[in-house]
């Protein structure tokens, strides 16, 4: 069952987060993001009732720690700033669930979780650097702090409505982890409201997100 | 003079008025922060909701979204400026063109 499941998710039939992605779309947009690395694979759809918050689902299967995570998560735009040549965003991040324990003395616990944290980014057309952290509490289940963040550079300026091509580096920190660093070149491209990253990380593992917005 | 003398002399005169106040045709708008364009599919969801509007473009290089209104159409500057901003970003100046 597990396996099928992670199959499914790295196919790219569940959607997973970027951890770059806008987590606010504009009113009344909807948007589904999947992220699928070496340690989880993610499925959030949030609507954007106003340019300012988001709400949405969100699922997490954390493979290595062995639970399911199913929650409310609510975004916030705190601040924008739109300059000639670039824009830059802080957000804050949060959500309410229940967390479900599949191994060991767990497999089959539920317990109540919640998660916060802020992201923020640079960018313009040329650079791009981004920062996310949060922390997870999950009672008996689990409880962790991970942070993670981009460098990306565009190897050229595409137009409005051509294939966007970008190179970047992440670079995520997970204190708790079996692994607590992990560095992952990856490719950014997008196209219209299509965004698809692939990557590897410094372990070989896989990493692969889609982003949809409508 | 007969009724429908009458009636097309108020057309006129009312149709001139409308384009006094509402410029149509097409309108170029000056935006801050328009550097992505994944993010900026939200100008084009934003505006094609309205039904004034026929089609926009969006210039990266020059940071200009042009909005072309259906035939004798038109939107304020505030009403341009409001959803420039649902759509994330600042408006920096609005030109009319024709």
């Amino acid at each position: 069952m597990r396996t099928t499941l992670t199959l499914l998710l790295a196919i790219g039939l569940a959607i997973a987060e970027s951890i770059q992605a806008r987590p606010v779309s504009y009113p009344g947009g909807w948007t589904v993001m999947a992220m699928n690395d070496g340690s989880v694979n993610t499925l959030h759809v949030h609507y954007s009732p106003t340019a300012r918050y988001s709400l949405g689902y969100k699922f997490e299967y954390w493979r290595d720690r062995d639970f399911s995570l199913n929650a409310v998560q609510y975004n916030h735009l705190v601040q924008r700033w739109n300059k000639p040549e670039s824009q830059a965003n802080v957000y804050l991040k949060s959500g309410l669930g229940i967390a479900t324990g599949l191994a060991g003395t767990q497999d089959g616990e539920t317990n109540a979780a919640a998660f916060v944290g802020i992201a923020m980014d640079w960018e313009d057309r040329r650079f791009f650097v981004s920062y996310e952290n949060r922390y997870t509490e999950a009672g008996k289940i689990d409880a962790f702090f991970q942070q993670s963040a981009r460098l990306g550079w565009a190897p050229y300026e595409g137009d409005y409505g051509d294939l966007h091509t970008w190179l970047m580096v992440q670079v995520e920190h997970m204190p708790e982890g079996e692994h607590n660093i992990t560095v992952t070149p990856l490719i950014r491209l997008f196209k219209d409201v299509h965004l698809l990253e692939a990557g590897l990380n410094n372990r070989g593992e896989l990493l692969f997100n889609y982003v949809f917005r409508y | 003079m007969n009724k429908p003398l009458i009636t097309l002399l108020f057309a006129i005169l009312l149709s001139a008025t409308v384009y006094g106040s509402h410029p149509s045709g097409t309108v170029y708008v000056d935006v801050n922060g328009l550097v992505c364009d994944f993010c900026a599919r939200a100008l084009e969801k934003v505006f094609g909701r309205q039904d004034e509007v026929d089609a926009i473009n969006v210039d990266l290089d020059n940071k200009v979204i042009t909005i072309h209104f259906e035939e004798g159409q038109s939107l304020d500057e505030a009403t341009i400026s409001e959803l420039v901003a649902d759509s994330g970003y600042d408006v920096r100046a609005i030109r009319y063109g024709s």
